[in-house]
């Protein structure tokens, strides 16, 4: 199975455009040529200066998420060969992110949001130095182990049209790691992660569009995580109205 | 120098996808039933203008386009409803011993209820109707 495809690219180089333009090139593919194959031979051998972002080739580290045929993707995850009947593939960076150059997307906004979420194991009081770990059963471990899948790649925020419309919204990565880590047993950080999640652009912004589970390449789900969090948010809410009503602070 | 292209959601996005076509599908169900509610309301103000205003307001749910428009919105909540009931493993999670309760069955136990609730309902209604009618007479 191999063949030849275009692979149509989004250019965009700030010292030189003042709007992306499209390039067009011609590329062999066998059964495992990947998207990001297919660019390190655009760079290798047709255009030199075409600039995206990659590291590991194997859906860890995150890096090469674009837009493939109008869906968010990960560069190495996703093979030329699923793409033989069509006339050609088309890449663009990231949906609702700013573009730097070519295919480089601005994630910054993304790290700021998961940042704000606090996501770490926190202690009222750290056990001290030398006695052990914080132990935890395999079915506590199971409560939140699917959402600490993140690769932190943003295919979810070019995925969500939340995100898109408000940029403030601190979207599906950051609040499934929020669940995360209230989910954790060994945590106790939840009371200052819950302000966000109870805020404005937390939980309550998510309208169950879904689409960024579907994007997901590790299988998060952050949608679930999100209106799971939903529900934490209610239980919060009670919580906050029964400690006021008792006169204590609204914390 | 940075000069970044920034991001600009476009009226049309939700046309881009099916995953999006279907959920403004699944959120524009609230039309019709919108529209249906504001048909209850005016009944509620037409039964305390008396006994001619409430007829002629049933003749009005009665006309044909009032009627089409009662079918919408009968096909939008269950549509809705359905939608919901496959989301709803998403959301509730009950723990067990050895996992948690399995997302079918968590379907289920709306579903059934929702469909107990279609039938008794209506049975209830005609029966009660019934029984005023009856005992009016």
């Amino acid at each position: 199975m191999s063949g030849s495809l275009t692979v149509r690219v989004q250019r965009y180089r700030p010292e030189e455009d003042d709007a992306p333009w499209w390039q067009s090139f011609e590329v062999p593919w066998s059964e495992d040529t990947s998207v990001l194959d297919a660019l390190n031979h655009i760079k290798d051998v047709e255009d030199g200066s075409l600039s995206y972002r990659w590291s590991c080739r194997m859906a860890i580290c995150g890096s090469c998420g674009l837009m493939v045929n109008d869906e968010p993707r990960l560069g190495c995850k996703t093979f030329l060969r699923h793409y033989a009947d069509a006339d050609e593939i088309v890449l663009r960076p990231l949906e609702n992110l700013a573009v730097e150059r070519d295919l480089v997307s601005d994630i910054d906004p993304m790290l700021a949001h998961i940042e704000t979420v606090q996501p770490w194991l926190q202690r009222e009081q750290a056990d001290p130095q030398g006695t052990g770990e914080y132990l935890q059963t395999p079915g506590q471990m199971a409560r939140y182990e699917s959402f600490s899948h993140c690769i932190n790649c943003g295919l979810c925020y070019a995925a969500c049209p939340q995100f898109g419309r408000n940029p403030d919204f601190l979207g599906p990565a950051a609040l499934t790691l929020a669940q995360r880590y209230n989910l954790d047993s060994r945590d106790e950080g939840r009371d200052s992660r819950m302000p966000f999640l109870n805020g404005e652009d937390g939980v309550w912004s998510c309208t169950f569009v879904g689409y960024c589970s579907d994007v997901c390449p590790k299988d998060v789900d952050p949608a679930a995580a999100i209106n799971q969090g939903k529900v934490a948010s209610n239980v919060n809410y009670a919580v906050n109205l029964f400690r006021l009503l008792r006169g204590g602070d609204d914390a | 120098m940075r000069k970044p292209l920034l991001p600009r959601q476009d009226a049309l996005w939700w046309w881009r996808h099916p995953a999006y076509r279907r959920y403004m599908l699944r959120e524009a169900t609230a039309l019709p039933l919108f529209l249906y509610a504001l048909c209850l309301l005016y009944g509620v103000r037409e039964l305390g203008r008396g006994e001619t205003a409430f007829n002629a307001w049933l003749a009005f749910m009665g006309s044909p386009l009032i009627i089409v428009l009662q079918a919408l919105a009968l096909l939008a909540v269950l549509w809705h409803a359905w939608t919901w009931f496959q989301l709803v493993p998403k959301i509730l999670v009950i723990p067990t011993r050895n996992g948690s309760v399995p997302g079918q069955w968590l379907r289920l136990a709306h579903l059934l209820p929702a469909v107990l609730c279609w039938v008794l309902l209506p049975l209830l209604a005609w029966w009660a109707l019934g029984h005023v009618v009856g005992g009016a007479a």
